[in-house]
């Protein structure tokens, strides 16, 4: 028992800090142990990176995309179903969501891919250099319209956001501190790019012109002086708002779903103290995210958060083809695999607006909610696909299955997945519809094969499936 | 005006760039690998993407600069006879049959030279005649094809119509052995240049497919101080006079080879964004990393459509991102003219250089 309850410790983990494990995975993780496995997530530099290299023999154009869709989703998806260094990959979808800039206005993927690769780079390192990087991203600076803020023309879209939804939250600042940090980042802008015809996209380059610079003084939260872009950076991050904001992110992100960004100036955290705890740290390491996410992930608030956070639609999508496996190389058809979370209201490079996408149960309306179940049914239902053939493989070693071994049998190599009791009944009703599950014969092995996929298609079509 | 590269012996002259981006009609979409015929005529393999489909091969007439001309395109995307999903390897025999390799589907279609289906072979599999993610091809005199089988790690060899002939190579790092190798060609005494791509060289084979030599070292050219990536894989703008940049004989990802009349060898140095120069011992030579200053034809008509993109280029503090090579796939050396021809991937575009046999110093006093 202890060492199933070790097991599903260390699924919980992989969900959260990645996008699951197989059972062979996790058989593995637990043998190394649950704080070992911690940090080698948060040291993905010990694991090898992505062969991009294999992407761009099959999938050239997903290096240079442009501004149509789907080929640079073809490159992110990739990577989060190839990454060895999952956390990684999933703080780069993180600061995604946190830092949320979209081709709909960029219109260049390639753009967003570069973006994509600095959150791969810094995603775990400091966070005063990251909101610095992030400042100096000509794609960050076009979507908010930096390149237009004058230092005779003063534009406030960036200089807002900065304290609005990248550090502090409403109520942590005046209008004049948006005045005020929107003039120290005047200047702050990019060269002109090779235009994209005949030959393709060309990057954007980052440039300071001091001349365009309003080096006046300036009085930003409590503080004086001829500030610029990097002295404001250097005050929002000593802000007690600004440890609170990006902690409750991350408990939003990793550990249970939280209100809306909008809704925090009002609605109080859904666990003040773990929150606290993170803050500490936070402030403690000097914004440093690895140490945040350390003590988050070995904290008994998360370990004891078990499916109450609801998969966001990458997380569905990566995590069942992860699962399933087979998708490994990108094979024609990647294109439509790659906009799937789209699909499901979450399309990635893309969010609806600069506030990233409203999570938790915000996720599911009726069309999003087919869409997965649908998704998710499709491949486990499919017994040719490596990771469906580990399950049955697994359940076939423990012989002939009564209807409640088949349904447990399942739910525990599919996650393990936690159902109520009377989720469990259906099932075993169901179940009992088949009798016996069985390998002995080629003819019984065709139908066992069969049952165990449309178990596990039912199972992924429950209330609880929805949640990690 | 177009630069020269000069190494010990040697003299390169750009000459001029031919198309543009474009998914069907007059340009390329991510050449993988090219073949030349006669007359200076190209057939271009597209791999094209799931946006817009542009897969096809495409037969071009290279001429000079100015003279670029499309001829026929054929091996569009599509499902049944003389359609392609993911287009690889083209070949030509010289006597109006062009070959072409579907990776996808594991077929070798032929063609006439105008681009006419004539038939097709090819069953996935391992066994002998089977195929496995066929890449590079190229004809022999006799005119059979041999086709890199890279899924299965060798080379086969077909006749015209298909029958299995003979193999070499398997899986592996040792002399012989191949790592998912890319492209193939021939030189005068039909010995046969493999780029084993995921090995990092190239390995010269004997005409009964005896290993005789392999070239290069797996090696990134480092970004130098300053540099500005023009993708975030490189290739990487330095400051002039970099000392040791590009370094030469190292190789990542080589993807295809070609031999000129005097032996030397040319290496597609796709990771590293260059072409590298060998002699025919296999000892480094020179590096060639793209000059193309002059726009294409093709290039300048996009431009002349449209103005924003001339006053964007006008804003641009420096097109030399512009002139260099990012990830060049395939080259090609034109015995008739002296000329090297690159297929320069993500720029959808061929660069061309001319091999220079009467070269004086360039006036120096202008």
């Amino acid at each position: 028992m202890a060492y199933q309850e070790d097991i599903a410790l260390m699924a919980h983990l992989m969900r959260r800090a990645g996008f699951g494990a197989g059972r062979d995975e996790l058989e593995a993780r637990v043998a190394k142990g649950y704080e070992a496995t911690v940090e080698e997530l948060l040291h993905p530099e010990t694991q090898p990176a992505v062969d991009v290299y294999t992407l761009l023999r099959y999938q050239p154009a997903s290096l240079l995309p442009g501004g149509q869709p789907p080929m640079g989703n073809v490159n992110f998806m990739y990577h989060l179903v190839n990454t060895k260094r999952p956390l990684e990959e999933k703080m780069a979808l993180f600061w995604h969501h946190v830092f949320a800039t979209g081709n709909s206005k960029v219109d260049n993927y390639d753009q967003l891919l570069e973006q994509i690769g600095l959150f791969r780079q810094q995603g775990m390192g400091n966070y005063r250099d990251l909101l610095l990087t992030i400042a100096r991203n000509p794609t960050m600076i076009f979507w908010l319209d930096n390149n237009q803020n004058h230092g005779t023309a003063v534009n406030e879209n960036w200089g807002r956001e900065l304290l609005e939804l990248f550090s502090m939250g409403v109520g942590a600042y005046s209008e004049k501190d948006v005045r005020e940090a929107s003039r120290a980042f005047t200047g702050w802008t990019f060269e002109t790019k090779i235009p994209r015809l005949p030959y393709g996209r060309f990057p954007w380059k980052f440039e300071y012109r001091p001349e365009d610079h309003d080096d006046g003084e300036k009085e930003f939260l409590g503080h004086r002086g001829r500030f610029n872009g990097e002295d404001i950076i250097d005050i929002v991050v000593e802000q007690p708002a600004c440890a609170r904001f990006v902690c409750r992110h991350l408990y939003n992100f990793f550990v249970a779903d939280e209100a809306q960004v909008p809704a925090w100036s009002i609605e109080p955290p859904r666990d003040q103290k773990a929150i606290d705890t993170l803050t500490a740290t936070f402030r403690q390491s000097r914004f440093d995210i690895r140490s945040v996410l350390r003590v988050l992930f070995n904290s008994s608030f998360f370990k004891n958060a078990r499916f109450k956070h609801l998969k966001s639609p990458a997380e569905v999508v990566v995590g069942s083809l992860r699962l399933v496996g087979g998708y490994e190389l990108p094979r024609p058809g990647y294109g439509d695999l790659s906009m799937q979370p789209a699909y499901m209201g979450q399309d990635l490079l893309n969010p609806p607006s600069v506030e990233g996408w409203h999570t938790g149960p915000e996720w599911i309306n009726s069309g999003s909610l087919m869409a997965r179940i649908n998704f998710v049914a499709e491949l486990v239902g499919d017994p040719s696909l490596p990771g469906v053939r580990a399950i049955i493989d697994r359940l076939k070693t423990r012989g002939s299955l009564s209807p409640e071994q088949l349904v447990d049998g399942c739910l525990d190599l599919l996650g393990p997945v936690e159902v109520s009791s009377e989720t469990r009944r259906e099932l075993v009703a169901q179940a009992k519809e088949w009798g016996q599950t069985g390998w002995a014969s080629e003819t019984s092995a065709k139908t066992a094969d069969k049952r165990v996929g449309e178990m596990l298609q039912l199972i992924v079509a429950t209330r609880e499936y929805q949640f990690a | 005006m177009p630069l020269t590269t000069v190494a010990r012996g040697r003299v390169y002259e750009w000459s001029h760039a031919v198309g543009r981006g474009a998914q069907s009609g007059t340009g390329f979409n991510y050449p993988q690998t090219m073949c030349l015929a006669k007359g200076g005529v190209a057939y271009v393999a597209n791999r094209g993407n799931e946006n817009n489909f542009g897969m096809r091969v495409n037969e071009v007439k290279i001429g000079g600069p100015g003279e670029e001309e499309l001829l026929a395109e054929f091996f569009q995307w599509g499902e049944g006879d003389g359609r392609s999903t993911w287009p690889f390897g083209v070949a030509t025999d010289g006597r109006d049959q062009v070959y072409v390799s579907d990776e996808w589907n594991n077929t070798i279609s032929v063609f006439d030279s105008k681009g006419k289906f004539q038939r097709k072979w090819g069953k996935t599999g391992s066994g002998d005649g089977e195929l496995m993610r066929p890449a590079g091809l190229v004809c022999e005199k006799n005119g059979n094809l041999i086709v890199v089988d890279s899924g299965n790690n060798r080379l086969q060899v077909f006749n015209g119509e298909g029958k299995f002939l003979a193999k070499c190579g398997k899986a592996g790092s040792g002399d012989g052995e191949f790592n998912q190798p890319w492209g193939v060609t021939l030189d005068q005494a039909g010995n046969i240049y493999v780029a084993d791509w995921k090995n990092h060289r190239i390995q010269k084979l004997s005409p009964q497919g005896k290993f005789m030599m392999k070239i290069g070292e797996y090696g990134t050219v480092p970004a130098p101080a300053g540099a500005f990536a023009v993708s975030y894989m490189g290739p990487y703008m330095s400051p002039a006079g970099t000392p040791g940049y590009p370094r030469a004989g190292l190789l990542n990802h080589p993807t295809d080879v070609a031999v000129d009349t005097d032996g030397d060898i040319y290496v597609a140095d796709w990771g590293n964004h260059r072409v590298c120069v060998f002699d025919a011992e296999g000892s480094p030579v020179a590096n060639l990393i793209g000059d193309a200053q002059v726009m294409s034809k093709w290039g300048q008509m996009s431009i002349d459509a449209n103005p924003d993109m001339m006053k964007a280029r006008r804003r641009v503090r420096s097109l030399e991102p512009e002139y260099r090579f990012c990830f060049p796939t395939a080259v090609d050396f034109d015995p008739e003219t002296d000329r090297i021809i690159v297929a320069d991937s993500q720029r959808n575009r061929l660069q061309i250089y001319r091999k220079v046999r009467d070269y004086v110093d360039f006036q120096a006093n202008l």
